[in-house]
């Protein structure tokens, strides 16, 4: 039996209902929505937060702030009709504003400029933004396996969580040609993933 | 992140760095004058960061330690009482003055 396909249909249909309730004008009737669209929700928006986080209580904290403003103002859910349709509005309309604030205020005393920091935690919506998490994990695969092998196993040493130290350690080389290797080989990446992107 | 100046490359793979251990206010920390400049003049850094957020995604969002929905609902619920608290005294203060002295309690639900 293919219970991964009921899955995805009951949790859509789940998910259409309570976006349906959160965009209803009564606030008692949003409020009651609210449980089943974190509990539809919650694990996509918060993976998504953690791209630009990287921390688990700051994306609890953002996710928090976005949940009460939606359920403020759903108008921007209105005519959302796909999941990746919500992701996208979410994080536009949402997530952004609240990304943003996040390090505005120990930046004030630091020499990078709020636009630049905006850039770096809260940047435009590119191609590869809109890619869910699955499409993600394809898209990274092949796009790896057209590496070099040396660039493709500091890569894949530095997602298993590698220090720079112990890449170099592996690849019998110095840190700072890791370094050297991992930018250029991220850069290559940028090109190969944005042509992978636009197939899917 | 010790050193004074670091070039791009550096910049970089310090920030992946940071991201990947969830320590960006480090990494905020650490940039001098210098490096905040160089940054933002630098179009391979922006470049980069879009695919070292991808790889953050993809390599460990999986592995990031989620909440109990359960809990993290009342936190939000809590979050909207709070501001519907918020919001309560400029209504009420509304309504006191078209219907007069009547005087509303106001029970809020609160959840564990």
């Amino acid at each position: 039996m293919d219970t991964s396909g009921s899955e995805r249909i009951d949790m859509n249909r789940r998910l259409r209902n309570a976006l349906k309730g959160l965009t209803a004008p009564d606030l008692k009737r949003r409020r009651r929505a609210m449980e089943p669209f974190v509990r539809a929700t919650f694990e996509m928006f918060i993976r998504y937060l953690y791209r630009y986080l990287g921390n688990e209580i700051e994306c609890e904290d953002v996710l928090e702030d976005v949940y009460a403003d939606i359920w403020e103002n759903p108008d921007h859910l209105r005519n959302v009709t796909t999941e990746k349709q919500l992701l996208r509005t979410v994080y536009l309309y949402y997530m952004r504003k609240r990304l943003r604030e996040v390090y505005r205020r120990i930046n004030r005393n630091l020499y990078l400029s709020q636009q630049s920091l905006m850039n770096l935690v809260a940047p435009e919506s590119g191609v590869l933004e809109m890619l869910s998490q699955s499409e993600l994990q394809q898209a990274l695969h092949r796009t790896l396996s057209k590496l070099k092998a040396r660039e493709r196993r500091a890569i894949e040493l530095w997602m298993e969580g590698a220090s720079n130290r112990a890449i170099a350690n592996e690849l019998k080389t110095t840190v700072g040609a890791v370094k050297m290797l991992e930018f250029r080989t991220i850069l290559k990446l940028k090109k190969m993933l944005h042509a992978t992107a636009d197939e899917v | 992140m010790s050193y004074i100046n670091r070039e791009i490359q550096e910049l970089l793979v310090d920030y992946a760095e940071a991201l990947r251990d969830g320590s960006i206010p480090v990494f905020l920390k650490s940039l001098t004058r210098v490096e905040a400049k160089t940054i933002t003049t630098s179009s391979e850094f922006w470049d980069a960061t879009e695919i070292v957020q991808f790889l953050n995604g993809a390599g460990f969002a999986d592995k990031a330690v989620t909440p109990n929905v359960g809990l993290f609902i009342s936190r939000v619920d809590a979050e909207i009482t709070s501001r519907l608290k918020q919001a309560t005294p400029a209504a009420s203060s509304l309504r006191d003055k078209t219907a007069g002295t009547k005087q509303t309690s106001y029970r809020h639900k609160t959840s564990d």
